[in-house]
């Protein structure tokens, strides 16, 4: 079986070793992991709180049934956060997070909310706009992180907080947009990569630079670390968005993500990645930009 | 003006667009009529350069696709962006700065609302705003008048008209032909990937009595209705 192009016996193994090298990273660079590994787990697991997912459940099974399959599916979306807690002999925080899983289960969306979340990024639609909108809680949860890391003296939580809203805007650029926004410019390739590049730097610079002044204030001795860090999500977010041109009209391919996981490693490589996406992107967007 | 000479399109070995040949001049508001399916989208997103195609596509502009507003059948809407914000993103694209979006809200629309939210008819009335404030010079209006109300009907045709009168091309597809009756200057039939007739305002008339025998026949006593 092959899904996005790449062999699911390759695909899984992969996926499982990214997830725990990551959250080896976590516990080795912070004691307060758990607790933001809890809060990694949930937020993964409220997307299956969606109301349009949980309504056509809810329409197939009784109210019985509907619940036990919601709990025992937040069980197993939340199984390897669960095991990784156990393997740290994070023992009642394990205990605490599939609590407070089932408890997800309860909190019922409302169909009928349509309240308008506001962004301040609704001067410059699109990416930002919306992906604030859908990730507007982990903003208040890395402000917090960071006047822990500041109250208890921890700067490499204050720097996951930074790479908490880094990973976050990285998000926003995962999807290709319907062909008709990009063919709407009136700009080159060229132009219109570094006009996308411009917006999402600026933007995630906004959204960091609380974190940032606190930061620097409070580890002044540390801040050559700090900016390292800075101008690493700076190239990975280049690099998303390069990379997300340079197979468009189609998604991103496995072999991209691969690439993109494989400078987690070596973050220099992105050297390379960055110019290859970029030109790769000037070529695919030549087509509809009419260039 | 825009001439379009021999444009076929192919998807894999299915020929969509067989040899067209067109010309839409300044001015004027042209109608491209035909059943589902017989090209109509594919002739548009050719035009705007949307998909590529065999043949040839000149204009006067530099960039024809620059200066073009593009309706689509059905426009797509990001799921948490407001109306608001997809007129200022359809603005942003042409480096056109707006102000005062409520007063240009013609079709009353809740702009603060999530367009995703929108239905269908509102949804087209939103897109069609956004590409009227772009300042474009051709419009290509794919069924601008697919469900949306009656009052709107006559604001997109007054529109039109407005248009034809700042000298701006627009070309239209519709199904309702009463409303391409009213607005163009010439309407081109097309069938099965070819413009098989072009017809003059004059001969408007005609062409609706020719297209009922033609369509509808003797197609519904099939049915058998009693």
């Amino acid at each position: 079986m092959i899904d996005f192009g790449l062999p699911l016996l390759i695909g899984y193994p992969l996926l499982l070793f990214l997830f725990i090298l990551l959250s080896n990273y976590l516990f080795r660079n912070t004691e307060f992991a758990n607790y933001v590994y809890g809060l990694i787990a949930l937020s993964f697991v409220s997307r299956l709180s969606d109301p349009k997912r949980n309504d056509f459940l809810k329409s197939i099974f009784n109210k019985d049934k509907y619940k036990k399959l919601r709990v025992v599916e937040n069980l197993i979306y939340c199984l390897p956060f669960t095991l990784f807690l156990i393997y740290k002999e994070q023992f009642v925080f394990s205990i605490l997070l599939n609590l407070l899983i089932i408890i997800i289960m309860l909190f019922n969306f409302s169909t009928n909310v349509n309240v308008t979340i506001p962004t301040p990024f609704s001067k410059k639609p699109f990416e930002f706009a919306v992906g604030f909108r859908k990730t507007f809680y982990v903003f208040p949860i890395a402000y917090v992180l960071t006047y822990i890391s500041v109250s208890v003296g921890n700067f490499s939580l204050g720097v996951f907080s930074v790479l908490l809203i880094g990973i976050t805007c990285f998000s926003y650029y995962s999807k290709i947009e319907n062909d008709y926004f990009v063919w709407n410019y009136n700009l080159s390739p060229k132009e219109f990569l570094l006009e996308k590049t411009k917006t999402c730097l600026i933007n995630f610079l906004l959204l960091s630079l609380p974190i940032i002044i606190t930061l620097s204030f409070s580890f002044f001795n540390q801040i050559d670390i700090l900016i390292v860090f800075i101008l690493l999500c700076f190239a990975y977010l280049t690099t998303i968005i390069f990379a997300k041109y340079s197979s468009f009209p189609n998604e991103m391919n496995v072999s991209q993500l691969i690439l993109i996981a494989t400078s987690l490693i070596f973050p220099p490589i992105l050297l390379i990645f960055i110019p290859l996406f970029y030109y790769q992107s000037i070529k695919k967007l030549k087509d509809i930009l009419n260039d | 003006m825009i001439k379009i000479e021999k444009l076929s399109k192919f998807y894999g070995k299915n020929q969509v667009l067989n040899s067209i040949d067109l010309e839409f001049k300044k001015g004027k508001v042209y109608g491209v009529v035909g059943e589902n399916g017989a090209g109509k989208t594919t002739l548009f997103r050719c035009l705007s350069g949307l998909e590529d195609y065999k043949g040839n596509i000149s204009s006067n502009y530099t960039k024809l696709k620059d200066h073009l507003g593009l309706l689509l059948t059905e426009p797509f809407f990001f799921s948490k962006i407001t109306g608001r914000e997809y007129i200022q993103l359809l603005a942003n694209s042409r480096q056109i700065k707006l102000s005062n979006i409520e007063n240009k809200n013609i079709f009353d629309l809740p702009l603060n609302q999530y367009a995703s939210t929108y239905s269908t008819g509102m949804k087209k009335k939103l897109a069609l705003t956004a590409i009227l404030l772009q300042g474009n010079d051709v419009f290509i209006l794919d069924e601008p008048f697919n469900g949306v109300d009656i009052q709107s009907n006559l604001i997109i045709t007054e529109i039109i008209k407005r248009f034809k009168e700042l000298e701006k091309t627009v070309i239209i597809s519709s199904h309702i032909f009463s409303t391409l009756a009213d607005t163009c200057d010439e309407i081109y039939l097309m069938k099965n990937g070819e413009v098989i007739k072009k017809v003059e305002q004059v001969d408007f008339n005609n062409l609706e009595k020719e297209m009922k025998e033609f369509t509808v026949g003797t197609r519904i006593d099939k049915l058998e209705l009693k």
